[in-house]
């Protein structure tokens, strides 16, 4: 990847973008009294399904990673996250559906209202979000990209850890995956 | 998203759609099969294109399904942004208009992808000009009954110095109902609740008719944003009408190309659409054409791609697929699909390309469409530009929509198939965008407001 192409994203549209993948930053006021409350809940988020170290599941498909951070004494709460595709366009769904999923951890910070109608959302993730100044990302690709290439990864090394793999990779049309071999 | 219940066996009685002022051609079914003409024309008098406006609205009021009507055509009526500003639509009012719609459609080329061969200054006389004010369509079951009410339409502006019929468009559809690549379209349509029409698809609920029609809750729960006044709004709907040229002998040749035989080159086709050429769809018939189911409403339309998911009945990438996953993305939990459906009510234009040739006669042939619905941005901007003309969502992001997606003579189309999935390289364009407009479709009586507007 050379540039980012992040260019004609910029104009009037929060987040950048890079390749397929766009950022997605937002910062809540935690709301007073609610420190202990709210690391509670991320605390349940944390050991719920998909979430839990190790699960590589969360429910949300389009997310590479996502970071809950409080910070100032729990009283702000940072929101980080990359996902594929265009914050602009999905915004509706992911008020629709993943928003949602966080309720337990938003019904803490100002602003937070239950999110009746589409309106409310957009005012409260506008509100909240912030366009990061830099953004690069050290792999190409979305997430169902990397989840296909991880089986693949593991189909090989299934190959070859199979003694008959040497003589199975002499075929010519297998070339590109016996460069690999070596060091696969 | 909370869906009231359904009624088992029509399309919900949960709201009542004030169907009298919906203008008859925007929700109905039409004729099969049906001849047709497009009018666009210019209001240099707003006095006259007012009056024009009268008239239309007694028009379009009835239609065919109308009770004790003796019509026997669908006229549809819109207008552009600048035909409203034209006619004397307060500015108050036009601010209350959908962005996209306010813009038009050749300023949102880029973001549509039409670029290249397909931008606006290639487009074809008078489309995207801000010449065109209101757009007519008739629909009829044959030639006669088409030329008389044509007539009718026409007559009306014919006394009326001041607005002047600029473009024509015959179009029409074969008893088959195959458009010009050869396969039946116009099935997959959304099931809209409170239409009263029968349910076409049972394995989920009726979308709400604030999707599809203004003034009405969708599926967010609120009403989808109208102008103001409310007699202006109500009852309306925005349409997008686009002519789009279809390479008829670049696709045979193409698959002629690419397969052993005419199977498989029927076989290929119908990756490609997502459905044969009966409109069977692959969901179902994933071995062969069904010629029964695709003629067949109640089965037609009832099917989904969640037992499908790696998409080696029908290839995720496959137009039908991409246009609507249908359930293919509800494990993602980042897609809403039913924020992002459309009513098509597109017709083919042209000559059909005979049978069997595959050299080019320099015809122009391909399909009028049109799509209605209350939300330019998320319905059709969304679907063209999220799924058909990118492939992020399914994980293939160099790939486009293989019919509609653009292409610059590099597109891959791949195939998944045990054991080897199949990849479809240097695919050309088989679409040429060859111009349109958005348009809103304002109810009867806000027609009828327009008319009386004295400004
Ligand atoms: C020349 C251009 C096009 C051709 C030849 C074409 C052809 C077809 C065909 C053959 C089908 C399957 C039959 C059916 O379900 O009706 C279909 C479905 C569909 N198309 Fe297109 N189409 C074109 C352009 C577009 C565009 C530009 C859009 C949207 C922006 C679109 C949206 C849809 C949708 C929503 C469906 C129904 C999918 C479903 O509900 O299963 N099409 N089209």
């Amino acid at each position: 990847m050379t540039t980012m192409t992040a260019t004609d994203v910029q104009s009037a549209r929060p987040g950048l973008r890079v390749g397929t993948t766009s950022e997605f930053t937002l910062f809540f006021r935690v709301r007073p009294g609610h420190g202990e409350a709210i690391r509670q809940a991320l605390q349940d988020l944390q050991n719920s399904d998909g979430y839990r170290p190790g699960d590589y599941r969360i429910p949300i498909a389009v997310i590479h990673e996502a970071r809950f951070a409080l910070f100032d004494d729990d009283t702000r709460l940072l929101f980080a996250t990359s996902f594929d595709g265009s914050w602009d366009a999905y915004m509706l769904d992911f008020a629709s559906k993943p928003l949602q999923l966080f309720a337990a951890i938003f019904e803490h910070v100002e602003g937070y209202e239950g999110l009746p109608d589409l309106a409310a959302v957009k005012n409260f993730i506008l509100d909240a979000q912030v366009t990061a100044a830099a953004y690069a990302r050290n792999y190409p690709g979305t997430v169902k990209q990397l989840r296909k290439a991880t089986a693949l990864e593991e189909a090989f090394q299934r190959v070859l850890d199979d003694p008959g793999a040497e003589g199975a990779l002499q075929n010519p049309v297998l070339q590109p995956l016996l460069d690999q071999a070596a060091d696969a | 998203m909370t869906t009231a219940p359904t009624i088992p066996g029509d399309a919900g009685q949960a709201i009542a759609l004030d169907v009298d002022d919906i203008q008859a051609g925007a929700l109905s079914e039409r004729p099969s099969p049906y001849v047709g003409r497009y009018l666009l024309l210019r209001v240099d008098d707003p006095r006259h294109g007012r009056e024009l406006v009268r008239r239309l609205a007694a028009v379009a009021a009835i239609g065919p399904d109308t009770p004790g009507s003796a019509a026997d055509a669908w006229t549809t009526v819109a207008f552009t942004y600048r035909g409203l500003e034209k006619l004397g639509v307060p500015p108050a009012s036009l601010a209350g208009f959908a962005p996209e719609f306010r813009e038009g459609m050749a300023a949102r080329a880029q973001e549509l992808g039409d670029v290249g061969e397909s931008s606006p200054e290639h487009w074809e006389e008078p489309l995207g000009s801000p010449d065109v004010h209101v757009a007519i369509s008739v629909l009829a079951p044959d030639a006669a009954r088409l030329g008389a009410v044509a007539e009718r339409a026409r007559a009306a502006s014919d006394d009326l110095g001041g607005v002047e019929v600029i473009w024509r468009q015959d179009c029409y559809q074969l008893p088959s109902g195959r458009t010009s690549f050869g396969f039946k379209d116009g099935i997959g349509q959304p099931d809209v609740e409170g239409s009263g029409r029968p349910l076409r698809n049972p394995t989920e609920e009726p979308i709400k008719a604030g999707e599809f029609v203004l003034g009405y809750p969708d599926e967010t729960g609120s009403l989808p944003p109208m102008p103001s006044p409310d007699v202006l709004g109500r009852n309306g709907t925005y349409l997008v009408f686009r002519k789009l040229h279809t390479r008829v002998a670049a696709y045979r040749r193409f698959l002629r190309e690419r397969a052993a035989d005419r199977a498989e080159e029927e076989l290929l086709g119908a990756k490609m659409v997502g459905r044969w050429p009966s409109g069977a769809p692959l969901a179902v018939a994933p071995d062969g054409d069904d010629p029964g189911l695709g003629a067949d409403p109640a089965r037609n339309n009832a099917f989904r791609y969640g037992d499908d998911r790696r998409g080696l009945k029908c290839p995720a990438g496959a137009h039908s697929r991409r246009a609507n996953p249908r359930d293919a993305l509800e494990h993602e939990m980042s897609v809403d699909t039913r924020l992002h459906r459309m009513i098509r009510r597109g017709t083919s234009y042209g000559p059909p390309l005979p049978a069997g040739v595959l050299d080019d006669d320099d015809q122009d042939r391909g399909i009028i469409f049109v799509f209605a619905g209350t939300h330019l941005d998320r319905q059709f901007e969304f679907v063209k530009t999220q799924w058909l003309n990118d492939g992020v969502f399914i994980g293939t992001p160099e790939e486009k929509d293989p019919l509609v997606g653009g292409s610059d003579g590099h597109g891959t189309f791949t195939i998944p198939h045990r054991p080897i999935r199949r990849r479809l390289t240097e695919k050309p364009p088989f679409v040429v965008t060859r111009g349109g407009d958005y348009l809103f479709a304002p109810g009867l009586r806000a027609m009828r407001w327009i008319a009386d507007l004295d400004t």
